[in-house]
């Protein structure tokens, strides 16, 4: 009786523990997929714009906790901040690094990318620090889920259950609004875009600002999660979620959310009924063999199914 | 509404694409322009909408210059293009193809009004409305795409060879349209076309080109009857 429910309780704590990795990797995979969709780039600086959306959130955080604030206020406002500087710095990433080299061969634009990605690191090590920095358990723990928490985690209970509401916001955005329409014209045909007077630069500004809002909302939460940041944590994440948008179908939503929680439940099953020693090797793996035996990703055809 | 382009040059990288283009359009006219493969036809269509903005040379509209303007404030201006190959958005529904066209606009009411219109030209889009472009036939897309451009609102609408690939019967349909559209909307219409002979029956101008040059300008009927067009454009 007891090793049933050891075997499974142990077995949802590894699919609540996945599908929070997953959530994230999503999140992050919606803005690879965005930007990807409208101009047909990696934004391998995308990694990047997360980790300073975590350093954000720590000194709005670190701030308001010295002037004891409640703890919902606090989240509310660093995510508030976290979420414009991370607008203000996707914005800008697209301008300097990429809008100059847009003619340019992709080459150009993929090491550009790399050179912000460099910068945006050692900005971060000068004017923070190298070393890791403990970050505020932000995320309460609301009673009628710590009635479960035997079960399912809390905070990371409510860190899927908020991704998910962002992204059902995001999907109803890009199927409904103006913007989210410009986004999918030029994903289909940016010139014919152009031609019917939307204004392409703009909505490409607009698309590197929704993936960074984003990737700060993730970082927020998983960095609140885990307790802990340092300059090199939009690294790996980076990549994880670039191989979820990937294995999904590079270009499209719909594959970016299932890519990021196939992913994130991958890992977490591997290294719980495997070994943790490989939990990178996983995803890996998965990225090369998905490029070889499938790119065009679970969800699809490229070509056609873009943003 | 009066367009006037006063020998402008064009250029794809080295390549001049259009050598000292001039000519005008004015309120009410169909106005054709023929010419072969590869003349410049298109490019002068790009240059109008702000896509290949002119190197040297003016355009204007009305009156004020608009070659230093972006693709966006043309459309917004009234000069709406229907491209080549109709371009329609094949992962959109008719309807959100059509509501593209309205993009830049706001005024909801109207909008409808013009829509409905459309459904009157078309009523087959009406039918298909929540059917996905790419999987229209190819007369089809070619009304989607001019209906797609008469929902942005044209004062001057510019049509790139509506006519091509298309089964003759379908081709007299579309060109009977845009003659109605002329008539009732009043639209001023420069039709880009390589089927000279239809397009001369249905413009009261038209103009011809060749290697980047604008080599002759005269009234339809004219050119109808002109030897060298008629080896040249019309087979006879
Ligand atoms: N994107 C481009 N890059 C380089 N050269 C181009 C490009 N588009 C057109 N050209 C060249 O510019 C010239 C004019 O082309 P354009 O498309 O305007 O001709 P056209 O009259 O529209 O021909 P068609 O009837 O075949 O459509 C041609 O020599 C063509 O090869
Ligand atoms: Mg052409």
């Amino acid at each position: 009786m007891t090793g049933t429910y050891d075997i499974l309780s142990y077995f949802l704590e590894l699919f609540s523990s996945g599908l929070t990795r997953g959530s994230i990797y999503a999140l992050l995979a919606l803005g690879y997929t965005l930007v990807y969709g409208v101009i047909g780039l990696i934004n391998f600086a995308h990694g990047e714009v997360y980790m300073v959306g975590a350093f954000i959130g720590l000194i709005v955080a670190g701030i308001m906790s010295i002037m004891d604030y409640n703890i919902l206020a606090i989240l509310f406002v660093t995510l508030t901040f976290a979420m414009i500087y991370a607008a203000a710095y996707g914005f800008t990433i697209e301008k300097v690094a990429y809008k100059p080299l847009r003619q340019a061969p992709r080459l150009a634009a993929l090491i550009s990318a790399i050179g912000m990605s460099i910068f945006l690191r050692e900005y971060v090590i000068l004017a923070q620090t190298p070393d890791f920095v403990s970050f505020p358990a932000l995320i309460p723990k609301p009673a009628f889920l710590l009635a479960i928490k035997n079960y399912l985690e809390p905070t990371e209970v409510l860190i899927i259950l908020s991704s998910l509401t962002i992204m059902v916001l995001l999907l109803i955005l890009i199927k409904r609004t103006k913007v989210g329409k410009a986004m999918r014209s030029i994903s289909q045909d940016r010139e014919m875009a152009l031609l019917l007077g939307i204004n392409v630069n703009k909505t490409i500004s607009m698309t590197f600002m929704l993936g960074s809002v984003l990737a700060a909302f993730a970082a927020i939460l998983i960095a609140a999660h885990i307790g802990q940041i340092n300059y090199n944590i939009g690294f790996i994440v980076g990549i994880k979620s670039f191989t979820a948008a990937v294995l999904g179908g590079i270009g499209s939503i719909r594959g970016a959310l299932l890519g990021g929680l196939v992913l994130g439940l991958t890992e977490s099953f591997a290294t719980g009924y495997f070994s943790s020693d490989y939990e990178d090797v996983f995803a890996f793996s998965i990225l090369i063999l998905i490029l070889i035996f499938k790119p065009s990703g679970l969800i699809g055809t490229v070509a056609t199914e873009k943003v | 509404m009066n367009l006037q382009i006063k020998d402008i040059h064009s250029y794809y990288g080295n390549i001049e694409a259009l050598k000292g283009v001039s000519l005008e359009l004015t309120a009410g006219e169909i106005v054709t322009l023929i010419g072969g493969n590869g003349a410049g036809k298109t490019t002068i269509l790009m240059s109008i909408s702000g896509l290949v903005p002119p190197k040297r040379g003016e355009i204007h509209f009305d009156g004020n210059p608009i070659h230093a303007l972006s693709p966006d404030k043309i459309v917004s201006l009234g000069i709406v293009q229907v491209p080549e190959g109709r371009r329609i958005f094949p992962d959109f529904s008719v309807q959100e193809n059509l509501d593209l066209g309205a993009y830049l606009r706001n005024d909801k009411p109207q909008i409808k009004t013009d829509l409905d219109y459309i459904f009157e030209l078309f009523p087959i889009l009406k039918e298909r409305r929540y059917q996905s472009g790419g999987t229209l036939s190819g007369g089809e897309q070619q009304m989607l795409a001019i209906s797609r451009g008469l929902m942005a609102n044209p004062k001057l609408l510019l049509l790139d060879e509506p006519s091509l690939g298309l089964a003759p019967l379908i081709i007299q349909q579309i060109f009977q349209i845009i003659k109605k559209i002329n008539q009732e909307q009043k639209t001023t219409i420069f039709l880009v076309e390589q089927n000279a002979n239809l397009a001369l029956q249905i413009a009261n101008r038209g103009y011809v080109m060749e290697n980047g040059l604008i080599t002759m300008e005269d009234k339809a009927t004219n050119l109808l009857g002109n030897e060298a067009v008629k080896s040249a454009y019309l087979g006879i």
